[in-house]
């Protein structure tokens, strides 16, 4: 049987991968932070599963990785284990490099040293923020890199310390160059899922507003799903190499919103600009006949400064060409899909919310 | 009077700096780590208690924010660094710690205390890496090949995040091979030069160096310096790369030098058998050793500096031409107990 060990199993992509790799009889180590939440959510459904065992560690803790690597001899490690939010970075640049950068260099070091170079194949969960400032459209894995963040420049490291053992000691590790995916549990501090997660609870009366940064920014979004079985698949070629994993289309923020607001039922228009550009109900005409307090007028989208980056990454599009040639890996849900499945989960999550709020039983909290 | 923090001050490029901004007039302070280790080059340069020391070490952040509250710096020049490549592989965590997270801890704490000082960062030529044989410039992609690389490249883009998202004057010299009499002993040009001088004198039989076949483009450090400045002193902060356009060979930089010893080197054999003989004597004088081999080289390095001639006003005067034999003399003076030239 083989054993993988992912870092950030708590994570979207780490549950997605966990139940993957479950489902292709992998015994599947993972690693969890300890920490005051328990943030257990998406692998709640797994938890049980005979060959599902979790660890406590830290990327930053070399003893730690050490222990846990000798004890496991893993045939894969899929290190999705980061400090992911960009915005954060900016004001915690210091543990985002210890977190991202050093810990994947952490990570490569204790298989190297522990002797499993020969054994162990390493996936490096690399970012389309590698491009930052874009310097061709649309990237590939030959598009150099201009990182805009903090965030953006640790996982660089993270990529360029992968290539490094690669090619200096001969490991099998590869990079994963993944551009934004998304899913039903996107943690909701990322752009996708907090709009879904509003448009949800704006619609049944539970939040009066979605506030937002830059919504012209355009990203090539795919469905997390999708995407960590192209990770899988990079492990299983004869060679380790760096993949590009995209759909290969582009929407703006905007678009976002307003496809996910029309799936709960709301139509979206827009006035203003920069700054001072608001959302408004145009129609509304709620699923389920679902009863909601908007009314046509009601502004349920406004702009908030605070939400834009220092350095602003204003289009990401991905060309994933060489995946689909070398590793037949193409996704599988299309942006609409995506949108729909997101909207609709969130819907039902503001439903139970709601009959909860109704019953005196106050919040209960997403992953 | 103008006043500037210089990490790393008591190595190669720090000396050099601090001569170089006294001399204008700058009150400099100096940050290294503890000991006298490299406090000879201070000597050397007749500067050994004009610099004033601060305690700033780039593992620590706090004791950074610190030194420059005291300091309140016009200009900051970090040149603190894990600087040897084949010593990366072996201690990655400690290079990257100093030379990458150091750097952040240090930018950080410069948009909070000083935002309006300017910074230069040492970047360098090892982040093209295995880019191939044209001539590197600003807009050249990278490809780092050591943990050493890779980590000054985290520094090379946090330093250029800094400057278009925070705002601050802060600038990258990509600085290609810059050597000097001043150089560490552990790298390949001084290690040559020293070896060169004593076998002349009969205080060495012979001297063991990695790839010979490695080509690189060798400036002199004491010229670098006046760069580094000038690129703090424009209207806009950008990244230059200082490189003198030339490329040799390990073996030529043996080759120069022996010669500049009055030693007249002959190759025999091959790969890691290879030998250079004293053409008069027979005697091997170098030999290869496997210990100085990268797990992953870099072949050739080579830089335009066209921006920084166009812009700065800066290009090289001492070239290869010259540089291994300055460098010998330097080392047959010292074996002499006479003053070096610098």
């Amino acid at each position: 049987m083989k054993k993988a060990l992912i870092t950030g199993v708590t994570g979207q992509d780490g549950s997605y991968l966990a139940e993957f790799l479950l489902g292709k009889g992998y015994e599947v180590h993972g690693v969890r932070r300890r920490s005051a939440s328990f943030n257990m959510a998406r692998i709640a459904h797994l938890a049980k599963h005979p060959r599902l065992k979790l660890h406590f560690g830290d990327l930053t803790d070399s003893t730690n990785l050490a222990r846990l690597i000798a004890q496991i001899k893993p045939d894969e490690i899929y290190n999705l284990g980061a400090q992911s939010h960009v915005a954060v970075s900016f004001d915690e640049p210091e543990y985002t490099a210890d977190c991202d950068g050093l810990g994947t260099m952490r990570l490569l070091e204790c298989v190297r040293l522990l002797g499993l170079e020969k054994k162990t194949r390493v996936y490096q969960a690399s970012t389309s923020e590698l491009y930052g400032k874009v310097r061709e459209i649309p990237q590939s894995e030959t598009t150099p890199f201009h990182p805009r963040s903090p965030y953006g420049v640790a996982k660089m490291y993270g990529f360029w310390i992968t290539v490094n053992y690669r090619e200096s000691y001969g490991m099998f590790a590869a990079n994963g160059i993944l551009f934004n995916h998304e899913s039903p549990v996107r943690g909701d501090e990322f752009v996708t899922r907090k709009i879904t997660r509003a448009l949800g609870r704006i619609l049944l009366g539970a939040q009066d507003c979605l506030y937002m940064g830059n919504m012209n920014a355009l990203r090539d979004w795919g469905h997390a799903r999708d995407y960590v079985k192209a990770m899988w698949l990079m492990l299983q070629q004869d060679k380790p190499e760096d993949f590009v994993i995209a759909t290969g289309k582009q929407y703006s923020v905007r678009r976002f919103i307003e496809l996910a607001a029309a799936e709960v039922g709301i139509t979206v228009g827009w006035k203003g600009k920069g700054p001072a550009e608001t959302g408004y109900v145009k129609a509304v005409n709620p699923p389920d006949g679902l009863e909601t307090p908007l009314k046509k007028g009601d502004v349920i989208v406004r702009v908030d400064p605070k939400f834009y980056r220092p350095a602003e990454v204003e289009t990401l599009l991905g060309n994933p060409d060489k995946a689909r040639r070398v590793l037949g890996w193409k996704p599988e849900t299309s942006f609409a899909e995506l949108v729909r499945e997101m909207a609709a989960s969130d819907l039902a999550l503001a439903r139970s919310e709601a009959v909860l709020a109704k019953a005196g039983l106050g919040g209960i909290k997403s992953c | 009077m103008k006043k500037a923090l210089i990490t790393g001050y008591r190595g190669q490029d720090g000396a050099y700096l601090s001569r170089f901004l006294l001399e204008k007039g700058y009150e400099v302070y100096g940050a290294d780590r503890a000991g006298d280790s490299g406090q000879w080059r201070l000597k050397e340069l007749g500067i050994e208690r004009r610099v004033k020391e601060i305690a700033l070490d780039l593992l620590e952040p706090t004791n950074i924010t610190d030194a420059l509250e005291k300091v309140r710096p016009d200009e900051i020049y970090n040149f603190a660094a894990q600087s040897f490549v084949l010593v990366s592989f072996a201690q990655p965590v400690l290079t990257a710690e100093i030379n990458a997270v150091g750097v952040a801890r240090l930018l950080e704490a410069m948009r909070k205390t000083c935002p309006k000082a300017r910074f230069f960062q040492a970047s360098t030529a090892e982040l093209f890496g295995s880019t191939g044989s044209a001539q590197k410039n600003e807009t050249t992609d990278f490809h780092p090949r050591s943990p050493y690389a890779v980590s000054k490249l985290y520094a090379h883009w946090l330093t250029v995040n800094y400057r278009q998202a925070q705002g601050l004057y802060a600038c990258n010299g990509i600085l290609f091979n810059h050597e000097s009499p001043l150089r560490g002993e552990e790298f390949v040009t001084r290690k040559i030069a020293a070896a060169a001088a004593r076998i002349k004198k009969g205080l060495q039989e012979t001297v063991a160096v990695g790839n010979l076949n490695a080509l690189r483009d060798w400036g002199y450090a004491k010229e670098y310096v006046e760069g580094m400045w000038l690129a703090l002193q424009q209207a806009a902060p950008d990244d230059y790369i200082l490189a003198t356009g030339e490329t040799h060979s390990v073996r030529e930089w043996i080759e120069a030098a022996f010669a500049a010893a009055d030693i007249k080197l002959e190759w025999k054999g091959k790969g890691l058998g290879e030998k250079g003989l004293d053409a008069r004597t027979g005697k091997v004088r170098v030999e290869i050793s496997k210990e100085f081999y990268r797990p992953a080289d870099v072949k050739e390095l080579v830089g335009d500096a066209t921006k920084a001639r166009r812009v700065l006003g800066w290009a090289p005067k001492t070239k290869f031409k010259d540089l291994p034999a300055l460098m010998v003399r330097a080392e047959l003076k010292r074996l002499e107990g006479k003053k070096v030239t610098l």
